[in-house]
């Protein structure tokens, strides 16, 4: 049976346990990086946050040189100059050109050579773009405690917790890689950030909910440990989560190639950036952050420790004379670590089918199953 | 219970017809956004934070400026204290931004004389006059008469007195109704919804003579009145007695003179008439002195309206010593009417105490504008004065001037990614759930076509434009609703794998999946209201579609999704191929197949062999 064909069918059997640990580490770097990216590079502030003037005009064959030249007369070669789109021209300056903002216009006008109409100005007052600044964190601030209060409801605190931690892990990543790569933050970037959330949210949702359908089992809860339990679910949703995470990039993808790319619309671009960024972090802390963060604070429940105490005594009495359910030819139980150690390099599959193999098949009758677990345990004893 | 599945989906098709066949009929389109057509946009904010009602007001004088320099359809909208202007298809931004952003004022000036509503013509005859001596009086709304009305001479031999005093000003204890006398018959037919009145005329006044000259007046306007005074006393209508109306920006606190109009409707609504027109001296105060204005009415069902000055020299004794100037009527108010203006037209021109033979000053709270006033009008002119105690001072915040071309170009842009989003969706879709898939995109297109009627009828209608952020915020969610199908499909594959039959699956499969897409629709929804609260412009149109969108799946998914899934996996079709639907065989026909696959018979048997391709008998028939 080919890995993709595991995958298909919901029974790839990747061990996610000590991914999660790596992927714990990993997003502990990145969001070093990015408070280091943040403070020492800082963000570029469109001029909605900031504050300013920016023209805008459609310039094919112009560089940013000839404008600068173009510019020096009004005192404007510093100014922010970009290519965006694949020719459009954006200059921006400080409320202080306020004064020279027709004739710059006129300026920019023929070197697109075009007519003054079609540039378009922006300006901004400076308490402005702070005013919406201020409230694009407040909306992000209420979304969180919204979103936590809505999932504790229908989960559990512990998984909104885990939720909301991949959410703020996001945010602080992608506002990372803003400042490390000097991406313009603009109003479409802010909305972009705020879908982003929410496709997030649904990717973890997916897996929380299956995690929780499987608790319910009880024949099942009771043979492995949490952790465990949560590997299974989420190789059980796998599929599910790549294809809902395909779904959800491809239009965005499509945004970003097509409409920006190859057609150069300049707000398509900056929204489909912030959207692939969104998307990237979100698939990743999904299944790298908030799982792991659930696993560590449902371990910690009294009733989930004893439930491994006793499996890990259970595995390590059954030994080698179990047979069926509780054997194992990687020889991991041998070693009496049952499932209480992380498995290393070889053998992470094992593990995991070793725990499959006792849960017995997945989904079916819970009596079956627990008669099936009680025949071996017998077995073992006797 | 076939009928029973069908009758959702039926159900829903009917809704969807309905909406656009509701749509086409009324030739509902969406609006598009500025950034799409190009245009202008500014956002004000209030210098100071002020009330609701005066907001209003600036935002009614804003509307009726921008309609003054005919520009079609501004869209003028409220978000807190932000107001929000755009005015699609303006390419003289510098204009447009001066109309908008400056202040308005009240201001109270004397009445010189009454105009009729169009200036003068070139062969010096001036509409609506009428050569039969009643000198230099025209008649006021009634633009076409060509005969004065015999019975009204209320002041024939008052020349600069004003035919038909509008409304008066009086002490408020006085309870002068039955001083409405009815002398103008013409008065009242004349004027349509102006507060015009019934009141008592000013009675001949000794101001019949020579005008004294008087030192506030401007001497080339006194010699104006002279001239005109002894025009109207030879009995023909003089030179200069018809004036061009002032143009908006001479209107200033200095201009010692201007020609004013009122309209028959208050600012801001369209199609407003020009009733009359007057000729204004110099500012005699400002709407600074006032402290309000309150509509009110009296037993006998009459409106008025009470308005109250500050104290002292600011406030109350300004007015006196306006008002004295026109009680009796002197050089400087000839007419004894004190006009209120508000952004270049008269809101009204009430005569002071006409009752009164001398002029009684009046305490700061006692003064009320009587007049044929109906609950409408009183309450337009007591918000006007409300506002001109406290006029708004309007910052511009933000301008964005967008040319029609770039916003062409991101529109083609936008669409033709959504296009291409489409078929790569499908693609993917059909591929791994193959006519399932396509069920989800029939989903899709059936929320597509809701959303398309709900953005037509709110552009339509309610304004609501569809801006660049919008467009993107649907193309994302083409990615939402075919999530959904994915998660409900997942589920249905994994139970039918485990054994379930394929008839049961659906249903149970349907309540469990149906929780996922609920939190995780929330979510968005939740998001969606937040965004859409706390937000200013664009941002807002993306939430609103977003929300709006992610709304309509939960409704798609729940009705449609279950009824035609249900139906397809019921169907012989299915029994026989479930591999066409992307479903697993279940365990018995896998059995069968395999079975029949050991004894080397034709794997056609059952069609089961149709959807194991492979001797590792890779059941789901994925393309892999």
């Amino acid at each position: 049976m080919s890995a993709v064909g595991r995958l298909l069918r919901g029974q790839s059997e990747i061990d996610f346990v000590p991914w999660w640990k790596r992927g714990l580490i990993l997003s502990g770097i990145l969001i070093v990086l990015s408070v280091v990216a943040l403070f020492t590079r800082g963000l570029n502030l469109g001029i909605e946050f900031s504050g300013g003037i920016s023209w805008e005009v459609k310039a094919p064959g112009v560089t940013v040189e000839q404008t600068r030249e173009a510019l020096a007369p009004f005192g404007l070669e510093f100014a922010k100059i970009q290519i965006v789109g694949s020719d459009t021209l954006r200059v921006q300056a400080s409320t202080e050109a306020q004064d020279e903002q027709d004739a710059v216009r006129a300026t920019l006008a023929e070197l697109g050579n075009t007519t003054p109409e079609e540039v378009n100005v922006s300006s901004v007052g400076p308490s402005w773009g702070s005013e919406i600044t201020a409230a694009a964190v407040r909306a992000l601030v209420l979304f969180l405690l919204a979103v936590f209060g809505w999932l504790a409801l229908r989960l559990e605190w512990k998984m909104a917790a885990g939720a909301i931690a991949a959410v703020v892990h996001d945010v602080i990543v992608s506002v990372g890689v803003y400042a490390a790569f000097q991406f313009e933050v603009t109003p479409p970037t802010v909305i972009a950030f705020l879908t982003i959330l929410g496709f997030s949210i649904y990717d973890t949702v997916v897996v929380f909910d299956k995690v929780q359908e499987n608790q319910g089992r009880t024949g099942l809860a009771s043979r492995m440990t949490y952790t465990d339990m949560t590997s299974l679910s989420m190789n059980q949703v796998l599929l599910r989560s790549i294809n809902t995470s395909v779904t959800s990039l491809l239009p965005v993808l499509c945004i970003l190639v097509v409409g920006s790319g190859i057609l150069g619309a300049v707000t398509l671009q900056e929204f489909a950036i912030a959207l692939a960024i969104g998307l990237l972090a979100g698939t990743y802390s999904s299944i790298f952050v908030a799982t792991p963060i659930v696993v560590w604070l449902k371990e910690r429940e009294p009733r989930n420790r004893q439930l491994r105490v006793r499996l890990e005594a259970t595995a390590h009495r059954a030994g080698s004379t179990a047979p069926g359910a509780a054997g194992d030819a990687a020889g991991t139980e041998a070693n009496g670590d049952g499932a209480g150690t992380e498995a290393s390099g070889s053998g992470t599959g094992s593990r995991l089918s070793a725990a499959r193999r006792r849960a017995g098949p997945v989904g079916c009758d819970p009596a079956t199953a627990a008669q099936e677990g009680q025949e071996a345990l017998t077995r073992a004893l006797r | 219970m076939k009928r029973n599945a069908w009758r959702p989906i039926i159900v829903l098709v009917v809704i969807v017809a309905t909406m656009l066949g509701l749509t086409w009929r009324q030739e509902w389109k969406p609006l598009l956004g500025l950034d799409l057509q190009g245009g202008l946009s500014v956002v004000l904010t209030p210098t100071e934070e002020t009330s609701q009602e005066n907001l209003e007001v600036a935002i009614n004088i804003i509307r009726s400026r921008i309609d003054a320099i005919g520009v079609a359809e501004p869209e003028i909208t409220l978000q807190g204290q932000n107001i929000l202007v755009q005015i699609p298809g303006v390419r003289d931004a510098d204009q447009a931004l001066e109309l908008v952003g400056t202040t308005a004022e009240v201001r109270f000036r004397a009445v010189l004389q009454t105009l009729p509503p169009e200036a003068e013509t070139t062969d010096g005859t001036t509409p609506g006059t009428t050569p039969d001596g009643t000198a230099g009086t025209t008649v006021p709304g009634d633009p076409t008469a060509t005969t004065g009305d015999p019975t009204s001479e209320p002041s024939a031999v008052d020349p600069s007195a004003t035919t038909t005093p509008t409304d008066a000003i009086e002490p408020t204890p006085s309870v002068d109704e039955q001083g409405m006398a009815a002398v103008e018959g013409e008065s009242a037919a004349g004027m349509q919804d102006t507060p015009s009145t019934v009141t008592e005329t000013v009675p001949p006044t000794t101001a019949a003579g020579p005008v004294a000259p008087s030192t506030t007046l401007d001497p080339a306007l006194q010699q104006q009145l002279l001239e005109q005074q002894i025009a109207s006393q030879a009995g023909q209508p003089g030179a200069g007695t018809n004036l061009p109306t002032t143009p908006p920006n001479e209107d200033t606190d200095e201009a010692q003179t201007v020609v004013l109009p009122q309209y028959d409707k208050p600012p801001g609504e369209p199609d407003r008439q020009v009733e009359v027109r007057y000729q204004l001296g110099p500012v005699l105060l400002t709407g600074e002195a006032l402290q309000g204005a309150s509509a009110t009415i009296n037993q006998s069902g009459e409106w008025a309206v009470n308005v109250r000055f500050k104290d002292g020299a600011d406030g109350i004794d300004l007015f006196n010593a306006a008002a004295a100037q026109c009680k009796p009527p002197s050089a400087t108010c000839p007419t004894g009417q004190l006009a209120i203006t508000l952004d270049g037209a008269v809101i009204s021109a009430p005569q002071i105490q006409p009752e009164q033979a001398a002029f009684t000053p009046v305490q700061a709270d006692q003064i009320t504008i009587r007049g044929n006033f109906d609950e409408a009008s009183a309450r337009q002119l007591a918000l006007v004065l409300n506002y001109g105690a406290l006029p708004v001072a309007l910052e511009v915040q933000q301008v964005q001037s967008v040319s029609a071309t770039l916003g062409q170009d991101a529109l083609d842009a936008a669409l033709i990614s959504a296009a291409v989003a489409l078929v790569l969706v499908t693609l993917f879709m059909v591929a791994f759930y193959r006519l399932l898939g396509l069920l989800a995109m029939a989903k899709l297109g059936l929320e597509m076509a809701i959303l398309w009627a709900v953005i037509s009828y709110l552009g339509s209608s309610q304004g609501l434009a569809l801006t660049l952020a919008g467009i993107t915020g649907i193309i994302v969610s083409i990615g939402v609703s075919v999530d959904s199908n994915i998660v409900y499909y997942e589920h249905l594959k994994e139970d039918i794998r485990n054994g379930r039959t394929r008839r049961s699956a659906v249903d149970k499969a349907f309540g469990s999946s149906f929780s996922t897409i609920l939190k995780a629709d929330g979510t968005s929804i939740i998001g969606a209201v937040l965004l859409w609260a706390l937000s200013v412009g664009p941002v807002r149109g993306f939430a609103f579609f977003m929300g709006l969108f992610t709304v309509l799946d939960l409704i798609a998914s729940y009705f449609f999704m279950r009824s035609t899934v249900a139906i397809a996996v019921r169907s012989k079709l299915c029994d026989r191929h479930p591999g066409w639907f992307g479903l697993p065989a279940n365990d018995d026909e896998r059995a069968v197949g395999r079975d029949a696959r050991r004894r080397g018979t034709s794997p056609a048997m059952a069609g089961v062999g149709a959807d194991a391709p492979s001797a590792t008998a890779d059941d789901d028939g994925a393309v892999l």
